[in-house]
């Protein structure tokens, strides 16, 4: 079910020079030209917004009367050490996310793809991922009680003798990432699995019956086949996260943060809605998110190019 | 007895306790997944002041439904039901056929078009120009505010799902589509009569991802049609009303509100029973499209 | 008897049009478009009070509630220009103000043409405490008082202990910091647990984003200073000399105490993380026994302990000041303050609405007597009776007042909310708020209370305070717009969300080169912010006076 059916396909007819070619592919544009110009309508035409990143902008001036101000937008988020720190803490935090996520539900795949009762594999693949389901508030509300002094955790530590004093989860700063990515799992591994699972269910059973015949373990099994089975599913999920490495949310840090630690928890969302939405500096908010989307396209763009070099799937 | 037959057994040994092994670890990760969810569902059906004083288990302390009675006790529920319900069955039918269109037409390796297009659809996901000027766009631009139609025309298209169709689509054999060539029939006909069947299980998948997203979406009644409350949808109504109670539980910020502010219900216990109500139908539907979820989801690309 | 009650409602009908109908040449009835900066509930169709309002003035309302953030949606409907007719824009109106969207109301209002508003705003001067450059936008929904103001229990900043502590103490109330702490380390001393073995926590406050108030209001109030937020303001002085105090040494005060009680444990570390929804939860199990915080605040929290019958683990609200051994002589407190009108809060018109004379016709009419017993009280025999010339509600009838259902259908919460209204008494003596009404006040309260307030020797909790200050020129500086200086504000904040915290946790030998670190940080932004605030203070002092 993946994409290796099509390698057997010629290369696209160039000799006919491309006008008449796209010609002959009339049918194919009425199909998707269409929906490129909608996208361009509705996704790359509010855009003109960008402007006000140049602008003192205000929504009574609107953009035609606000005066242009050069860089002095992006001039300002740089000389603040908060812009900074948000940045930090926005890539650490997706790259724990990241790594957290993906070797996560991975494994998760993995143990649930060697379950041979049915019934059981489908109970767990339902439970696990009714988290996704719940709001953030809920699930902030859960980790604080757990991660508090004389929480669950800190109790269970100090049973096993692993500490001594109850730790400060949720007031020390070096935790903050941490927790972000441990409740992250928590909540999205089983919607995570899915994809994988799916993968998975497409590999020809035949290859591990050969596996079987050549001697190979369950490990080696799931070394030799499964994995290298959801390969591209992994590359074009990975690649499209590199994409999203500027997203680290917005939600969590928001309910979970607290004077205490905000120099690790404010993420560029959070900063965004501090001094952009907050302070009605909307042309903050707009530099900010267009500094967001440039270094977004350039990782997505980067991590696609070297996928191609490496001869891996791509995006694009 | 050879190391061999020695490295056997015990990987014989090995692979007869994993199986123990993974279903132990498998059942308490149920059990760490599932707690929090009956917590929510027995909090949502507790008594909302006695909620506050937190300690509730896997069952309601003191009873009570006033949280799904404030909810669910008004007409104007029925109302926000039906405009959620049609947006969602509309919106999910006509993304699903542009998308798929699309899908298809940018997984024919032969169209000049192909990485080009390919190439601004993916970009989508990650170009924000900022809520105004999206909102410019809707509202006077396109003049589609205080309208049904702004539930259906902005959301035609997402790219991910863009991605998952075409996956599909170039996992199904090439000479399908070259068979129906040699019949003299063009794409379009190509796609609706061969491609589009065979496309049940992916497009099962996408309409899930879709009817989801349109159903649990709020955002878009707030901006566009806060004042038209004939075309509240169901998820709004319910936020509006976990604000409402929110703002009346720290309200009484004059002692005109003090007798109005006595509360029944908590904002704790109302956004439990929200996440309980949206999450229903999501969980009804789910059984009946598992088995195409588990064969229509995939992620690839095409080389070459 | 159907028809016979479809006869007499007809009639009654023409009857109540009639007066109407004669007093204005046919009003052409019209659809007035409402937003609201609060969430709210929509009406029902059929909801009577604004059946009645819609009979006599041929006014509809489509009202729109606040469903996401304040600020983003009123920047949306200032960029698209899409104003209400009728626009109030919440705690965030001085961006609806300072874009133009609203009108100037002052031409509209005079003494002849619209007498109830002019004699609202024009009395003790007040319209001068509501103009922005000579043009007023907004008449305050709350803070107009009649007769005098009620003040059965103040509901704003204070200090609260748990009544058991009290009791435990007999019955004799702290009245100075350290009284108070040394009260509840006594009462932790002798009673660790409660009874069901959970630890005590002695002293808790909100911190999270705007609940700060918790965190850095209370020395003002030690001082003996009502709430200006961030800012001691000299009123003995004619230059209302103006300072941050949380950079003071009489601020380092309280900090070294709270850094001690911490140290003690009386304070737990948990409260700094704590975010609203864990401090309501933390104070609702009844182990928190004091805490510094503003009354309505923690109303849901109080309620969960009536509920659960622990009368004994409610708060009493008590104004404590610094003790004379502080140095700062007999600081007298001054926590209730004069009536602050909700300046720049309630109804504004737009310029886009059609009918401005209308709409403040319609203001000027619902402000008269008999409107205003409908929208706060309802209609008699309905929603409450009159007895001996008291208004009065049965219990029945209070209770319904809390039911949402009931609410949407009978009564008119929006116009009520943000139109402007009569507070206070009535010159009957009845009060204007069915919460204020003494009877009903006394009536709610349950045993426990009556016998407490008794064995304090007081009648209501207002006793435990002074009487109420007469308010300064300026009204109360937290309500100064602080756009101007938004980000300095912002930093102001920002380094005492953070460093508060670590100074009353820190190492008690450490405390006082972790407070010297604090104030050299602030310091620059308290600059600003009290340069700022000093101009603003009086500015509009001078507006007050009229000059």
């Amino acid at each position: 079910m993946t994409a290796r059916a099509g390698k057997t396909v010629l290369k696209p007819v160039r000799k006919k020079g491309f006008w008449k070619t796209l010609w002959g592919q009339k049918q194919l544009m009425i199909m998707s030209v269409p929906m490129l110009l909608y996208v361009l309508l509705f996704n790359y035409g509010p855009m003109w917004g960008w402007i006000t990143a140049f602008q003192d902008f205000t929504p009574k001036r609107g953009l035609a009367e606000s005066p242009f101000v050069g860089w002095a937008n992006f001039q300002w988020l740089f000389s603040r050490p908060d812009f900074i720190r948000s940045i930090r803490n926005t890539l650490a935090m997706s790259v724990i996310n990241l790594v957290f996520g993906t070797v996560s539900s991975i494994l998760l795949a993995v143990l649930l793809n060697e379950v041979r009762n049915k019934t059981f594999k489908k109970t767990v693949q339902t439970v696990t991922y009714l988290p996704h389901f719940l709001s953030m508030v809920i699930v902030v509300g859960m980790a604080q009680n757990i991660f508090a002094s004389n929480g669950p955790i800190n109790k269970l530590l100090q049973g096993i003798g692993i500490i001594k004093q109850p730790v400060f989860w949720l007031g020390e700063g070096q935790h903050f990432w941490w927790l972000v990515g441990v409740i992250n799992v928590w909540k999205e591994v089983g919607w995570n699995t899915i994809i994988y699972i799916a993968a998975m269910t497409a590999i020809d059973p035949s290859l591990y019956e050969a596996a079987a015949i050549d001697g190979a373990g369950r490990f080696q099994r799931i070394l030799h086949v499964t994995l290298p089975g959801i390969k591209s599913t992994f590359m074009v999920l990975l690649i499209m996260n590199i994409g999203h490495l500027m997203e680290a949310g917005f939600e969590i840090q928001y309910l979970m943060g607290n004077g205490l630690v905000q120099d690790f928890s404010e993420t560029i969302d959070v900063f965004v809605m501090k001094y952009g939405i907050s302070k009605q500096k909307y042309s903050y908010a707009t530099a900010a998110g267009m500094f967001k989307s440039v270094v977004a396209i350039v990782l997505l763009l980067g991590a696609n190019f070297i996928a191609k070099k490496l001869d891996e799937d791509t995006l694009i | 007895m050879t190391t061999a037959t020695v490295k056997n057994k015990n990987r014989i040994k090995r692979d007869a306790a994993f199986p123990v092994i993974n279903t132990i670890f498998l059942v308490l990760l149920m059990f760490v997944t599932v707690y929090p969810v009956i917590n929510t569902v027995a909090i949502s059906f507790n008594d909302g002041t006695d909620a506050l004083r937190g300690g509730i288990g896997l069952w309601p302390r003191v009873f009570s439904t006033k949280a799904y009675d404030s909810l669910l006790g008004d007409k104007e529920i029925y109302q926000a039901f039906w405009i959620s319900a049609s947006k969602t069955v509309l919106l999910t039918v006509l993304n699903l056929l542009f998308t798929s269109m699309l899908s298809f037409a940018l997984s024919r390796k032969e169209y000049v078009l192909r990485g080009f297009i390919t190439t601004v659809m993916v970009l989508t996901m990650y170009v924000n120009a900022g809520l105004i000027p999206n909102y410019l766009l809707i509202t006077q631009t396109l003049n589609l505010g205080k309208s049904y139609w702004v539930y259906i025309i902005p959301c035609l298209f997402s790219c991910f799902n863009m991605i998952v169709i075409r996956t599909y689509i170039c996992g199904l054999p090439e000479a399908l589509v070259e068979s129906a060539r040699i019949d003299g029939a063009g794409d379009i006909r190509a796609f609706f009569q061969i491609i589009l069947p065979l496309c049940l299980p992916v497009l099962a998948t996408v309409a899930l991802f879709v009817a989801v997203g349109s159903w649990n979406s709020w955002f878009d009644t707030y901006l566009y049609n806060g004042s038209k409350k004939n075309l509240y949808t169901l998820q709004y109504l319910l936020k509006m009303k976990l604000a409402t109670t929110q703002a009346s539980a720290n309200a009484a910020k004059s002692t005109a509100d003090a007798l109005a502010s006595t509360t029944q219900t908590t904002p704790i216990t109302i956004r439990c029973a929200i996440t309980v109500i949206s999450a229903l139908p999501i969980m009804i539907v789910y059984p009946f499209l598992q088995k195409y979820f588990v064969t229509g989801m995939a992620l690839g690309s095409v080389k070459g | 008897m159907k028809k016979f009650l479809a006869v007499m409602m007809a009639l009654a009908m023409i009857v109540a049009l009639l007066p109407a109908a004669l007093a204005d040449e046919a009003l052409e009835p019209i659809t007035v478009t409402v937003f609201r900066g609060d969430p709210g509930d929509q009406p029902t169709d059929d909801n009577k009070i604004y059946k009645l309002i819609e009979d006599e003035f041929g006014i509809k309302f489509e009202i729109e509630f606040l469903a996401g953030d304040l600020d983003e949606t009123l920047g949306l409907k200032i960029a698209n220009e899409d104003y209400p007719d009728l626009f109030d824009g919440g705690n965030s109106a001085e961006l609806i103000e300072n874009a133009g969207a609203l009108i100037d109301l002052l031409p509209y209002i005079t003494e002849e043409g619209t007498p109830n508003l002019y004699k609202h705003i024009y009395t003790d001067n007040r319209v001068q405490q509501l103009l922005h450059d000579g043009k007023l936008y907004i008449i305050p929904n709350y803070g107009i008082n009649y007769n005098g103001k009620i003040d059965n229990a103040p509901n704003g900043p204070m200090f609260f202990i748990q009544k058991q502590v009290i009791a435990w103490n007999n019955y004799k109330v702290p009245t100075t910091l350290n009284e108070y702490f040394d009260l509840l380390d006594a009462f932790i001393a002798e009673n660790p647990t409660n009874k069901d073995g959970n630890p005590y926590i002695g002293f808790a406050f909100p911190v999270e984003d705007w609940r700060r108030f918790g965190l850095i209001n209370p020395v003002q109030h030690l001082m003996g200073r009502p709430n200006d937020g961030e800012v001691i303001i000299d009123v003995t002085t004619d230059d209302y000399a103006t300072t941050t105090f949380i950079n003071q040494s009489y601020a380092k005060d309280y900090y070294k105490k709270l850094n001690e009680e911490f140290n003690k444990g009386t304070i737990s570390r948990d409260t700094f993380v704590w975010n609203y929804d864990q401090y309501i939860a933390a104070l609702s199990t009844g182990t928190v026994l004091g805490a510094f915080d503003q009354g309505w605040n923690h109303g849901t929290a109080m309620d969960a302990l009536k509920t659960a019958k622990m009368d004994e683990n409610t708060f009493l609200g008590i104004p404590l000041v610094y003790d004379e051994s502080y140095g700062y002589g007999k600081i007298e407190e001054h926590y209730v303050n004069g009536t602050v009108m909700n300046k720049d809060r309630g109804f504004g018109i737009s310029v886009n609405c059609q009918y401005p004379e209308r709409m403040i016709n319609l203001f000027e009419n619902l402000l008269s007597d008999k409107w205003q017993k409908i929208l706060q009280w309802g209609i008699e025999g309905e929603d409450y009776y009159v007895e001996d010339g008291r208004m009065l509600m049965t219990k029945e009838q209070y209770d319904q007042r809390s039911d949402a259902a009931w609410k949407k259908a009978n009564m008119a919460l929006t116009i009520w909310e943000s139109a402007p209204k009569k507070q206070g008494l009535m010159d009957d003596g009845n009060a204007w708020a069915p919460g204020d009404q003494a009877e009903m006040y006394f009536g709610m309260m349950t045993e426990y209370d009556v016998n407490f307030l008794e064995n304090c020797g007081v009648r209501v909790p207002g006793d435990f305070f002074d009487k109420t200050l007469e308010l300064a020129p300026y009204g109360e500086a937290w309500q100064i717009d602080k756009a101007p200086i938004d980000i300095d504000y912002q930093d102001f904040l920002t380094i005492q969300d953070q460093t508060l915290p670590q100074v009353i946790m820190a190492d008690p030998a450490e405390f006082d080169a972790k407070w010297d670190a604090f104030v050299e940080a602030i310091n620059p932004s308290c600059e600003v912010y009290s340069n700022f605030m000093h101009e603003e203070v009086l500015k509009l002092v001078k507006q007050a006076l009229g000059e």
